[in-house]
């Protein structure tokens, strides 16, 4: 690693002002678990590196007026943990789980990997399905936005160098919305995503679905909802032939890429599959409900 | 007083001592262990009451207490560290290196390139890699220049400030296209650097007795061993002239031989010590930067310890040699193999290696556990400006039985044969002749298909 | 440079080392702490795992600043003068570990599932040790001594 000077923020505030301080060439780093190997790697060469891992206000999961608060600075594996979530986001312990492996988890951050913004990224797609929105701190105060907003493109947020992520927060009316995230990788640890699939929906009246949100990674610049799918979806009765379709609507939502981890169109296909059997397994969810 | 002395306690006293002598040596002559003159020829698998017996490993309580010394937990005082400029282009010549700014910055002890170098060359069958690349570039991974500096990071930093100017060749990349021979890797030398040839009964005979011929291109792609310890080894040169290399090489006496080469000076000036290896495959066979952290040493002095990079691994280390195998059998309606031809190219990267025993060992083996009488084959290796293949766990083994059993298993599906049975009709039994004429003993390859098949239930799942 | 203190296996410790120093650096440069392996550099492998504050994590991918006053535990601190680990033990009994390289990142991932999960399933153990990468391909055996090390710790069988 090439040298850089270490500061220590022990709240967001004292973050945003060391940033602000020692900026714009600085880096926040959290879990590190993707920030240290590009610093390794010489991808980032920053003058000065802001560690936030001690800041307290950053942490912790709650239920609040709001709906469910988690800090940006909460692991993969405190999420998989929380009593709270198993209970009622089983998609979110499921998406956790996927993550890297135990190490990686015990460290890695649901900002970070928010932050990060790599299009296939696992934190992303449950909960912009449940239509979570974020909380950025910078030197003016603090800013509110949907999910969708926050990403730019592939390793791009609208965070600028001097703003911190603070929170995530799935709203009140979305708590305990059933919920299913599905990805699909090429071995059970360690893999990233070729793509990843959530869909949250309520059931309507007559069996129909309901504000059906359905959510893709890997297959677009950033984690995207699929719009098309779901208009298709809204107020339709509840039949695998739906949810089939809604899966081929899906693909035509997605702008899947070749690359050395999978073709566009094996990408294509595996829309489909993980976009239909998310709906399914979100809706037997609500079923036992 | 010496009156009392008596002559022959004296004497007693001496034999005594005499005999005690010898009683406390050891046996000069060691009595010969006896064998039993008699062969006995017990079944497979009960040769030796060994085997099942509880053992456990020597040294699997150092491993778990963390207490084993792989080479880079060794450490002397005063130690460098070492790194190496790659090339990062995969032919050219090298018009210049300018070393000047990297040796002018504080922490770098020393800088080396391959002109330093007594000879330049080294490799386990053919010299055919230099140590370090002086006047051409053969793969992207090769060294032009190394640094040893008081830390890495030192090191690694002046390796950037290192200025190489080179003038691009067109490179070769497809070992096909590389038989062509229009761009040579290494002029004035043909790409073909090793051939071999198996030939056995009539092979136009053969494919006229059969009802069915079958052809198929199948190719094999580049392995890297990935030992969870990435090469790694330490140099010392001392006031004697003489040179001591802690190294995670496997075979040290081979690579005794060829660093005594490259240095040019006596093989017993240089001492190697090879300390527990953390996985091989294959991948650690050979010398990589000894010759260099030798040198380096030398230089400043210092003992000068250099580990690789999980990237240094793929790009600059061996790697298993991707195959292009066509093949083209012969088979009767009722499934007998009656002719087979096989041809193998190998892409041997840059340099040789071991890639002449790769080459044999899957030529030999290339026509499967299968008696055939009528088989011509015919292996290439080539060199392309890739990172080198060499040695790797079967030597050729594993990629020429994926091409022979995929052609198996598209001939019974062919010819509507259960794959079990094709197998069976044409595997090796005891006595049948090997491509190379080798009369073989003990053979079980049918016994084995069968346990296996009835262990995974192939009868039930598989049709 | 940052300084440190930080408590690895049970003793304080202090080093002066340059910013970019890693925990795996800092425990094997500063402190000679070798049994935690530099495999892969980049939270891959897992040869280089260690317990931070009750989790085991990849101390290539930590920051010396960030474990100050933090508690490690790495393969060292496992076994007494007296006696070797239930886990290390078992590891041996099973020959476990072949080239061994591996063996202190698994030995401590497998001490970090046992102390949260003294029953684990197959399945637990697999899901433990998915952060490690054993190139000599032992995992069986590893499996196998960590079910019988599970087994010591919860009383229900006799150390060897």
């Amino acid at each position: 690693m090439r040298a850089f000077d270490f500061v220590s923020a022990e709240s967001a505030d004292q973050a945003v002002s060391l940033l602000s301080e020692h900026g714009p060439n600085v880096i926040v780093l959290a879990g590190g678990t993707d920030i240290l190997v590009d610093l390794k790697h010489a991808k980032h060469d920053p003058d000065v590196v802001v560690d936030i891992t001690r800041a307290d206000d950053l942490k912790g999961i709650e239920v609040n007026d709001e709906g469910l608060r988690m800090g940006a600075l909460v692991t993969h594996t405190e999420i998989m943990d929380d009593p709270y979530i198993q209970e009622n986001f089983p998609a979110l312990v499921h998406a956790a789980h996927t993550i890297g492996a135990v190490q990686t988890r015990n460290l890695g951050t649901l900002g970070g990997n928010l932050v990060t913004c790599v299009p296939s990224m696992d934190s992303g797609p449950a909960l912009m399905a449940l239509e979570a929105e974020v909380t950025v701190a910078g030197p003016d105060g603090t800013r509110r936005m949907d999910l969708e907003e926050f990403f730019v493109g592939p390793r791009k947020t609208v965070l600028e160098h001097n703003e911190v992520l603070l929170d995530v927060i799935i709203p009140k009316r979305n708590l305990g919305k059933p919920t299913d995230f599905l990805k699909f990788g090429l071995r059970k640890g360690q893999a990233l995503a070729l793509v990843n699939a959530a869909s949250a929906l309520w059931v309507g009246e007559g069996n129909t679905f309901k504000d059906v949100k359905i959510s893709l990674g890997a297959v677009a610049p950033t984690v995207i909802r699929a719009p098309a799918a779901e208009d298709f979806l809204e107020g339709r009765e509840i039949t695998p032939e739906n949810m089939a379709e809604a899966g081929r609507l899906a693909v035509e939502d997605a702008k899947p890429i070749d690359d050395f981890r999978a073709s566009a169109s094996y990408r294509r296909d595996l829309i489909a599959v993980l976009t239909k059997r998310t709906l399914d397994n979100a809706y037997r969810l609500a079923q036992n409900d | 007083m010496t009156d009392d002395v008596k002559v022959a306690d004296k004497t007693d006293s001496l034999t005594d001592l005499k005999e005690t002598d010898e009683d406390l040596r050891l046996p000069s002559v060691v009595e010969p262990a006896h064998f039993p003159v008699e062969t006995i020829d017990t079944e497979a698998r009960h040769q030796t009451p060994a085997v099942g017996q509880r053992a456990t490993r020597p040294d699997g309580r150092l491993h778990g207490l963390g207490q084993t010394k792989y080479i880079d937990d060794i450490t002397f005082p005063n130690m460098l560290f070492a790194k190496m400029k790659r090339a990062g282009i995969s032919s050219a010549l090298i018009k210049s290196i300018d070393t000047s700014e990297a040796e002018a910055m504080p922490g770098v002890a020393a800088v080396l390139t391959g002109k330093e170098i007594p000879v330049n060359s080294y490799g386990p069958s053919y010299q055919d890699q230099p140590v370090l690349a002086d006047e051409r570039v053969f793969h992207a991974g090769d060294p032009v220049a190394a640094v040893a500096a008081v830390t890495e990071q030192i090191a690694e930093e002046a390796c950037e400030r290192i200025k190489v100017e080179y003038e691009p060749l067109e490179p070769v990349y497809d070992p096909v296209e590389a038989m062509k021979d229009e761009i040579k890797v290494h002029p004035p030398h043909s790409n073909i650097y090793a051939t071999k040839r198996i030939k056995k009964g009539d092979l136009e005979k053969g494919f006229a007795e059969a009802d069915h011929i079958f052809e198929g291109v199948y190719s094999t792609q580049m392995i890297e061993h990935v030992p969870l310890e990435p090469h790694a080894s330490i140099a010392q040169w001392d006031p004697n002239g003489r040179v001591t290399l802690w190294s995670s090489l496997g075979r040290i006496t081979l690579g005794r031989a060829d660093i005594a080469r490259t240095l040019d000076m006596p093989i017993n000036k240089i001492r190697i010590v090879g300390t527990i290896v953390g996985g091989n495959f294959g991948g650690k066979n050979e010398i990589t930067t000894e010759p260099a952290l030798a040198l380096l040493s030398r230089k400043t002095g210092r003992p000068v310890k250099m580990v690789y990079t999980r990237e240094e691994e793929f790009i600059a280390s061996t790697t298993r040699h991707p195959f292009i195998m066509e093949y083209k059998t012969g088979v009767t309606d009722d499934g007998m193999i009656t002719a087979r031809k096989v041809r193998l190219v190998l892409d041997g990267g840059a340099y040789c290696s071991w890639s002449e025993t790769t080459l044999g060992k899957a030529c030999i083996l290339s026509a499967g556990p299968y008696n055939i009488e009528n088989l011509l084959a015919e292996a290439y290796c080539m060199y392309t400006n890739k990172t080198m293949t060499g040695a790797m766990r079967g030597f050729g083994a594993p990629q020429v039985c994926f091409a022979y059993e995929s052609q198996m298993d598209e001939i019974a599906h062919k010819l509507g044969i259960d794959p079990l049975e094709l197998r069976m009709k044409n595997a090796f039994h005891e006595g049948s002749a090997s491509p190379t004429g080798q009369v073989l003993q003990s053979v079980v390859v049918k016994d084995s298909l069968e346990k296996a098949a009835e262990r995974f239930g192939w009868k039930e799942d598989g049709q | 440079m940052t300084d440190v203190t930080l408590t690895i296996n049970g003793e304080e410790r202090s080093a002066s080392v340059p910013p970019e120093t890693s925990l795996l650096r800092l425990l094997r440069d500063e402190f000679y702490l070798t049994g935690s392996k530099l495999g892969c550099d980049v939270g891959d492998c897992g040869a280089c795992t260690v317990i931070v504050d009750g989790m085991p994590v990849n101390a290539c991918l930590m920051l010396a600043g960030q474990v100050d006053g933090r508690d490690v535990v790495t393969i060292e601190g496992l076994a007494t003068l007296e006696d070797l680990h239930p886990i290390q033990k078992a590891f041996e009994e099973f020959a476990s570990l072949q080239c061994g390289f591996c063996g202190p990142g698994v030995i401590i991932s497998a001490k970090g599932l046992l102390d949260r999960n003294p029953d684990p399933t197959k399945e637990e153990i697999k899901d433990a040790l998915s952060g490690n990468l054993c190139r000599c391909t032992g995992y069986t055996k590893m499996i196998e001594a960590v079910q019988d090390a599970a087994r010591i710790l919860r009383g229900e069988k006799e150390a060897a």
